[in-house]
């Protein structure tokens, strides 16, 4: 009996030459934007991959120099894109593609792509994600607003129930007819992006399929809680027009006004600090260490006293190694321990923010699916990160062997000394180790579990709705 | 059959049905005469079960309407003013949904020989319902009565707007089904299709049954001038 109902929906929608456009044009969106997204993230990879090529070449052939000078020249490494980012472009186009990699100093990722972008980006950008969170939605309102109310307009509710058909069997018969209509019309779709991911190649194609369960997935879930709700209010309102102004106005909240909201209220309860301040904080805990007792000059001090002490030893210069290049990485790891402190502090309050948003999705399921979709596009700010975390990592690395080579191969006061090209090859290229898909599940996990709550609720609703089924009012 | 007794039904300070006493038997064809918000289409909606009566009961073939409104539909059919159906599926298409629905799947040969012998061409039965007339709605509503097999038939204001010939034939029909032992409440303004087709004939006025005559009480006798003046009384 469900099925029956189930396929006449599907047939009957099928049928609707309304419904074939709005089909028509939400496909040929998802797959312009699929295309689209596909071919910026090839160009943006190619040139990841160049500019990798061109700064390893410039690093080689600087050509003969102090390796604390080779410090100074630095390196920049630069972000792989996840291969999903194809799909979902999550926070990429706001956050730095590279690094600047060098001694003394611990730069933030630059280079935003937002900051090439036209005007024309305030209208928002277009990515099969973002037509799959708000246009899709809308298509279903459109599409499931009579569900229930236009047979009752027309008549055939009356007809069916006359049959001796049960109101529940007639509502989630409705639900999986629509349901089955909305996965026929994206299956091209993800027909098409399966085909993209299936193309993906290199490292960072770890655990692609896992990711790709994962947003379809939530997506599953998401429009089957729009499926659900809007044949429940088509169940419980008396005419369809009824029905169609409360579920546009449920999809404005969701899709409009929540995302709106959910930003400012969390950037006021929970805000980050402003540049400049979060800068100078740095530098004072530079400076004057964590606890801002503890000056740098004494630090050095103290450290030059114990070096003497544990070598036996009253100069610098009768040290059997150059003590210039041992100060240099003891401020490394004084500056690495402010570093830590102060972008751990900053990267834990925005995750806090993060998941802050996910949890609202308990007000709009859009922004639980928003932070669910771009951890397991690996575009979230849990895997920018990953990507921040490792290339200070590098960095770290990259001054030690420099420092290292400076202080046991230097003599003191000789500033003539000069490395070459074996120590430049010494230092490896950066690569990015992707984050394990056990640790994107976890970066969704709040997402995740609002999306799931959701879903009973609407089918709980659903359920409730046919029971407020009425032929006649009584 | 069709059974009411002491079927009431309020809305709000108006009774709609009064204490209303009812038996249609297996082949019998039972006209309710009355004007607008007499209680017609409330005494049918009862039968239904889409109504719930404040006190009193409903009964089809035994079932009380009540206590199992599902088992109760199931063993009727309904057709209304005009019988709803989906423009965008073809005649045959619109009874097989709705024959499944009522629990009788039956193969397309069947569904066409059901419309066949309902009036409606092959050609016709192919077309989008769209399309249709009234009357061939009508003839849709009477083949899913023959799919379902139901044991009475509910009819609210059939010959509405329908042209003197397909009132004719669907008048055939009906007989014939009332002759297959249908118990059929037929509620109508029709007077015509009353006498013609009625076994019985009842009179609801503020919703109290005020009159009933047989085919034979009637016979010579003129019912526009009955019912007007029991309309008057």
């Amino acid at each position: 009996m469900i099925l029956g109902i189930a396929r006449k929906e599907f047939v009957d929608a099928w049928r609707d030459g309304r419904f074939r456009l709005g089909a028509a044009l939400v496909l040929v969106l998802l797959l312009v934007s699929g295309l689209l997204a596909r071919q910026q993230v090839a160009r943006a990879q190619g040139e990841r991959d160049a500019a990798t090529a061109l700064e390893r070449k410039n690093w080689l052939e600087q050509g003969d120099k102090n390796s604390h000078s080779a410090g100074h020249y630095g390196v920049n490494v630069f972000k792989p894109t996840s291969p999903l980012a194809v799909f979902d472009r999550g926070i990429e186009p706001f956050v730095g593609t590279s690094v600047f990699l060098e001694a003394h100093r611990q730069n933030q990722a630059a280079f935003l792509p937002a900051q090439d972008a036209t005007a024309m980006r305030r209208f928002g950008e277009l990515s099969a994600a973002v037509a799959l969170q708000m246009l899709v939605p809308l298509l279903i309102v459109l599409l499931a607003f009579g569900a229930l109310a236009g047979e009752r307009e027309s008549g055939t509710l009356r007809q069916i129930l006359s049959l001796g058909v049960r109101p529940r069997q007639l509502v989630l018969g409705k639900a999986l007819g629509l349901g089955a209509t909305v996965a026929v019309l994206l299956l091209p779709a993800a027909g098409v992006m399966a085909f993209l991911l299936a193309r993906a190649a290199g490292p960072e194609a770890t655990g692609l399929w896992a990711r790709a369960g994962g947003l379809a997935l939530s997506y599953s879930a998401y429009l089957a809680i729009f499926v659900a709700l809007s044949v429940a209010v088509s169940a419980s309102t008396r005419t369809s027009r009824t029905a169609l102004t409360i579920l546009l106005s449920i999809w404005a909240l969701n899709c409009i006004v929540a995302p709106r909201l959910a930003s400012d209220v969390i950037h006021q309860s929970l805000p980050t600090p402003k540049l400049a301040e979060f800068e100078a904080e740095m530098q004072k805990g530079v400076m004057e260490g964590l606890d801002g007792h503890d000056p740098r000059n004494k630090r050095l001090a103290d450290f030059q006293r114990d070096t003497l002490a544990k070598h036996g030893k009253t100069r610098v210069e009768d040290l059997p190694f150059n003590f210039q290049g041992l100060v240099m990485l003891e401020s490394e790891r004084i500056a690495g321990e402010v570093f830590d402190f102060h972008f751990g502090k900053l990267w834990d309050r925005i995750q806090a923010q993060d998941r802050a948003v996910a949890l609202a999705g308990v007000g709009a399921p859009m922004l639980a699916l928003r932070s669910a979709s771009m951890a397991f596009a690996g575009t979230d700010f849990a895997h920018h990160r990953h990507f921040a975390v490792s290339a200070e990592q590098h960095r770290r690395e990259f001054v030690r062997v420099l420092n290292e080579d400076l202080m046991n191969n230097a003599r003191p006061g000789d500033h003539r000394y000069a490395a070459g090209r074996a120590l430049w090859e010494q230092l490896p290229v950066f690569r990015l180790e992707p984050l394990p898909v056990h640790d994107a599940w976890g970066a969704a996990r709040a997402g995740v579990l609002v999306l799931a709550g959701w879903l009973l609720a609407a089918l709980g609703t659903l359920f409730f709705s046919a029971g407020r089924l009425r032929v006649v009012n009584a | 059959m069709l059974e009411a007794q002491k079927l009431t039904k309020r809305f709000q300070d108006r009774v709609a049905v009064d204490s209303l006493d009812l038996r249609i038997e297996p082949g019998e064809i039972y006209a309710l005469l009355g004007p607008n918000g007499a209680g017609k289409t409330t005494t049918i909606n009862l039968f239904l079960g889409f109504l719930t009566p404040d006190s009193g009961a409903a009964r089809v073939a035994g079932t009380s309407v009540a206590e199992d409104p599902v088992a109760a539909r199931r063993k009727l059919a309904y057709i209304p003013e005009m019988v709803s159906l989906y423009p965008r599926f073809s005649g045959v298409e619109n009874l097989d949904y709705f024959s499944r629905l009522g629990g009788h799947a039956r193969q397309h040969t069947e569904l066409y020989e059901l419309l066949a012998r309902s009036g409606l061409t092959r050609e016709a039965a192919d077309r989008r319902v769209g399309t249709y007339s009234k009357g061939m709605r009508q003839k849709v509503g009477i083949a899913l009565a023959l799919a379902t097999g139901a044991k009475a038939l509910l009819l609210d204001e059939p010959t509405s707007g329908l042209d003197p010939a397909a009132s004719h034939e669907f008048s055939r029909m009906l007989r014939k089904l009332a002759k297959d032992g249908v118990a059929i409440l037929m509620a109508t303004h029709d007077l015509f299709r009353a006498r013609e087709d009625a076994s019985r004939i009842g009179i609801i006025l503020n919703g109290r049954l005020v009159a009933q005559y047989s085919r034979d009480e009637i016979k010579d006798q003129d019912l526009e001038k009955i019912y007007l003046e029991r309309l008057s009384a």
